[in-house]
């Protein structure tokens, strides 16, 4: 019985998840002349001219990579540097442990677009325009407040006494942080780094703006590249919008496995 | 785990460097001294990138020494106009010609970003008069035309002559035919057009509005508030009120009214020239049932069209202000316009062109687009035409949606724009 | 001198600084900037930027399509915040049990968070289409969701919720997750139903997580811009318009950076506020 409502509900959220993009998927191979005709639900004929035409009309392999370096950049940063500051806070004993959080928290307070011209000033005058650096930086900074909090949060969970034993053991604070705090914090690390990484794949506002060329050009603003003045080729946005997906899911489906094995290094909570 | 975040840090290391290497292998070869390069900033070219493509090169066979990088924007004219603030407001000299949607000239002329580019327009008799002046900023001019739209009614010959009904002339004949033929015809509707809060909703409602004499500024003056806006303005309401419009017109922009009318689903359709062809193509359902005419107006005054359409400027801050001047004549000749209006019908800003044999044949409607042309009206020319378009696009949306009273709405914007005015 | 160094390396603050110079550079400049702005009145029309105090907030106050956006955002915010923390809860609870396709139904939750926003918007606003849209096909109704006053708002919701609540559900997974089986093991030992389990072990141990996405969504639901702004453009009648959209026309449309700012600072203070009452609040029910 209990199995039952376990897989019905997993039925649901599968539905809830994957209707739209089923959607976008039966989308992409309708002909352009049957894209807005409703009765019939499924397309009578199937055509692959969208796929094509992302690949052929833009240069979205360039793009992909763009996205890739950026996201993956933004997560090495956010992880890094947002876990060692985590760690200071909760293990060290750095002082101001509220206030640090509270401030760092206040960053993320403010709309993105009201943000986006003084630091377009601020990226101009460090040289960076049209590069990818740009985004990575950018992008670090508005997820390293998430990853802050969330990383203290798993890190706070952990007894002290795991991190003054590796310290008698003759750790430094960073070996202790490394090889021992870390591992059994990796849901927590998983789960930011995977939405950090979403997140800086997603992002258009700032790509937008910070980048003009192919050199540095990101997927969503190649997306949105798509449509001319007055056309909006809806086959090749849907095209676009699953192949771009498709990464991403790779990429969870991959890592979600170490949301798991953390559990294996050892008893954490009770 | 371990060596997972170990080999982690490997690898991050590993990136930045790739980084390092990848942002200088790919930075663009340093100019030649004897080159100069401009950057060309515009919307993106739907259809096929060669004849553009072609077009830069001949410009710079024509042109040694002058190299030139076109660079493209989401076509959005929302995104085009935030990045270009956000840019120009930055002082950027990244690009030096910028393509320039009609409203943004006096702005940008007025903020001091666009150069003053008076010597590069063609006589002002090969332009039409709207375009020149949406362009024209206190005597001067800070752009040249580049391609013009004027919003054009569409209509179901085929439908029409069926029911026993002419192209209509006034606003009343429009209604009557769309009511009775939507009755007739099952899920066909009657008048589509763009109705959103969004900019094309200012100029669906202008064309009504200037159709029954009304007007919005008359030089610095507020004299919107009037009987015969409010006339316009109670007709728009009654459309969708009274079913001549289907509900869907209050979120409709462009693309989904022109889905409409393009799978046959409606009797009559306000649009851009940009429509014809697709309604002409191969597998188009209403291939030969469409016909063109100018917008219907209110008993006593003329038709009226908005003009639309794109200018090119130079960035006033531009490091190669001769080349880039060079560039925007040759842009705006006769035989590059041409040539981009026939590879992707756009329609020209010479007046010349709408006779040109070779664009006929291609484009046959283009004589009634020149006759809508000459009568097209420009949108308020004033730096602070984005601010008025706000309130406008406010307020016209209340009235299209039944949320306000038109004699409300009006008084509401009039007081507004009053304001807007009076700023220094 | 290598020692030294070393040893400065190990502090808490060699720690801290990373993360601090990246926050200080991304985010600490542009928002003295904004603050800065917001006591100005300064049109990029108009001549040089002058000092003017607490003006702009005066005019705020007064300001009738403020507080319109305001109410817009505040409903917005509230429902769908529920809406994703009830959802996502769910979801992750689900996802916890064993059964077969887990690790790929882990990834599947993820993607509507996964696509891009402009991406996601788009393809609701397909959906949604009053004529050919799936949504009212499927339901049989004929409603104009998008260009309905009433409608709108509720459409809006509805895709970020479904965009947001991957979000919601990664996180409290990975909490779920890393709370000991041993204590539900003891629970059923003892003779504790699902319910009782959920009340005195999961609902406690979640619920700091809880509270941090609590935050997250909120701050996020209240600067809520892309999503919205592709959908209905703030529309009908400014029925959908929210504060980041009305800061957004005010900053790049009336070209007013001052006023602008004095908008975006508005939202700063009211989600501080906020927060600051959800910890509040947590910390005494904790109690």
């Amino acid at each position: 019985m209990r199995r039952a409502a376990t897989y019905l509900g997993v039925l649901v959220v599968a539905a809830y998840c994957l209707a739209p993009l089923a959607w976008q998927l039966v989308t992409s191979v309708r002909t352009p002349a049957e894209l807005t005709t409703l009765p019939p639900l499924l397309p009578t004929r199937i055509t692959i001219e969208h796929y094509a035409a992302v690949f052929t009309g833009h240069p979205f392999p360039r793009m992909l990579l763009n996205s890739f370096v950026v996201a993956g950049g933004a997560t090495a940063i956010a992880l890094a540097f947002g876990a060692a500051a985590a760690f200071a806070l909760t293990k060290m004993r750095a002082r101001g442990f509220g206030a640090i959080l509270a401030l760092v928290l206040a960053t993320s307070m403010f709309p993105p677009i009201s943000i986006v011209s003084p630091l377009y000033l601020l990226i101009n005058a460090l040289g960076l325009r049209d590069t990818l650096a740009a985004l990575i930086l950018t992008y670090a900074g508005f997820t390293l407040p998430l990853a802050i909090w969330v990383l203290t949060s798993f890190l706070r969970e952990l007894p002290d006494e795991l991190y003054s034993a590796a310290r008698v053991d003759g750790c430094t604070p960073r070996q202790a942080l490394v090889r021992v705090i870390l591992p059994l914090a990796a849901p927590g690390l998983v789960a930011t780094g995977l939405l950090v990484f979403i997140f800086a794949w997603n992002e258009f506002l700032f790509a937008l703006t910070f980048t003009a060329t192919e050199r540095s050009r990101t997927v969503p603003v190649g997306i949105a590249l798509f449509p001319g003045l007055h056309e909006v080729p809806w086959g090749e946005i849907a095209a676009a919008s699953l192949l771009v997906t498709v990464p991403v899911f790779v990429l969870v489906l991959r890592f979600q496995r170490r949301i798991v094995e953390g559990l294996t290094a050892g008893a954490v909570k009770g | 785990m371990r060596n997972a975040i170990e080999a982690l840090s490997r690898g991050l290391a590993v990136l930045v460097a790739v980084l390092g290497v990848a942002g200088c292998g790919d930075a663009p070869p340093a100019e030649r001294s004897d080159e100069r390069t401009i950057v060309f900033k515009h919307f993106r070219l739907f259809g096929d990138p060669a004849p553009f493509a072609a077009l830069l090169r001949e410009f710079e066979a024509r042109h040694p020494g002058i190299r030139v990088r076109a660079e493209t924007l989401p076509a959005a004219s929302d995104e085009q106009h935030q990045f270009y603030v956000i840019n120009l407001r930055g002082g950027s000299r990244d690009f030096d010609v910028l393509a320039l949607d009609v409203i943004w000239v006096a702005e940008f002329a007025r903020a001091g970003w666009i150069a003053d580019v008076t010597g590069l327009l063609p006589d002002n008799e090969a332009l039409f008069a709207a375009s020149l002046e949406a362009v024209t900023y206190e005597g001067r001019h800070y752009a040249v035309p580049w391609f013009v739209d004027a919003g054009l009614l569409y209509y179901r010959k085929d439908l029409l002559e069926l029911h026993g009904f002419s192209a209509p002339r006034t606003w009343s004949e429009l209604a009557e035919a769309a009511r009775t033929i939507a009755a007739r015809e099952p899920g066909v509707h009657g008048f589509v057009w763009q109705g959103r809060q969004y900019e094309g909703l200012v100029c669906n409602a202008l064309e009504m509005i200037w159709s029954a004499g009304g007007e919005v500024l008359d030089g610095e003056r507020v004299v919107l508030e009037s009987p015969e806006t409010l006339r316009a303005l109670e007709f728009l309401q009654s459309l969708v009120a009274q079913g001549v419009s289907p509900a869907i017109v209050t979120t409709a922009t462009e693309e989904p009214s022109r889905h409409v009318f393009g799978s046959g689903r409606a009797v009559f359709l306000r649009n851009w020239p940009y429509a014809w062809t697709l309604f002409e193509r191969p597998d188009s359902p209403i291939r030969g049932k469409v016909g063109v005419a100018p917008l219907p107006h209110f008993e006593g005054h003329e038709s009226a069209s908005a003009l639309g359409g794109w200018n090119l400027g130079i960035n006033a801050r531009s490091r190669h202000p001769d080349e880039a001047a060079a560039f925007v004549r040759f842009m705006t000749s006769p035989d590059a316009q041409r040539t981009l209006s026939l590879a992707y019908g756009y329609n020209p800003s010479l007046r010349a062109l709408y006779a040109d044999p070779e664009l006929l044949a291609a484009q046959p409607h283009l004589t009634a687009l020149r006759d809508a042309l000459d009568a097209a009206r420009s949108r308020p020319v004033t730096p602070r035409y984005a601010q008025l378009s706000q309130v406008l696009q406010s307020e016209f949306s209340a009235v299209v949606t039944g949320l306000k009273r038109p004699a409300g709405a009006l008084a509401d914007a009039q007081r507004e724009i009053e304001r807007i005015m009076a700023e220094p | 001198m290598r020692r030294v160094l070393e040893r400065l390396g190990e502090r808490p603050a060699a720690f801290l600084a990373p993360a601090a110079i990246v926050l200080g550079v991304v985010t600490f400049f542009p928002i003295v900037y904004v603050l800065w702005l917001s006591l100005a009145r300064y049109s990029l029309l108009g001549d040089e930027p002058s000092f003017v105090g607490l003006d702009n907030f005066v005019r705020l106050a007064s300001d009738a399509r403020f507080w319109n956006a305001l109410g817009n955002t505040l409903y917005f915010t509230l429902v769908s915040v529920v809406l994703e923390i009830a959802i996502g809860l769910a979801f992750a609870l689900l996802l916890a049990r064993p059964f077969v396709g887990r690790a790929a139904m882990r990834a599947v939750v993820l993607l509507p968070w996964a696509i891009p926003t402009v991406v996601a918007a788009r393809m609701w606003e397909w959906m949604y289409n009053g004529d050919f849209g799936v949504i009212n096909y499927l339901l049989g109704t004929g409603i104009n969701w998008l260009g309905d006053p009433v409608w709108a708002m509720h459409a809006a919701i509805a895709m970020d919720v479904w965009k947001e609540t991957p979000f919601v559900a990664l996180l409290l997974l990975a909490g779920r997750l890393s709370i000991s089986p041993d204590l539900y093991q003891a629970a059923r030992l003892d003779g504790a139903g699902p319910w009782r389990a959920f009340r005195h072990i999961t609902w406690p141990l979640l619920r700091p997580l809880l509270l941090i996405v609590l935050i997250f969504r909120t701050i996020g639901a209240f600067r809520v811009f892309d999503a919205i702004y592709v959908l209905t453009g703030g529309g009908p009648a400014n029925t959908t318009e929210t504060l980041s959209i009305y800061a957004y026309k005010v900053l790049f449309q009336a070209l007013e950076l001052g006023y602008g700012s004095a908008i975006a600072v508005a939202v700063f203070v009211l989600v501080a506020t906020i927060t600051a009452a959800y910890v509040r609040l947590l910390k005494e029910a904790a109690r």
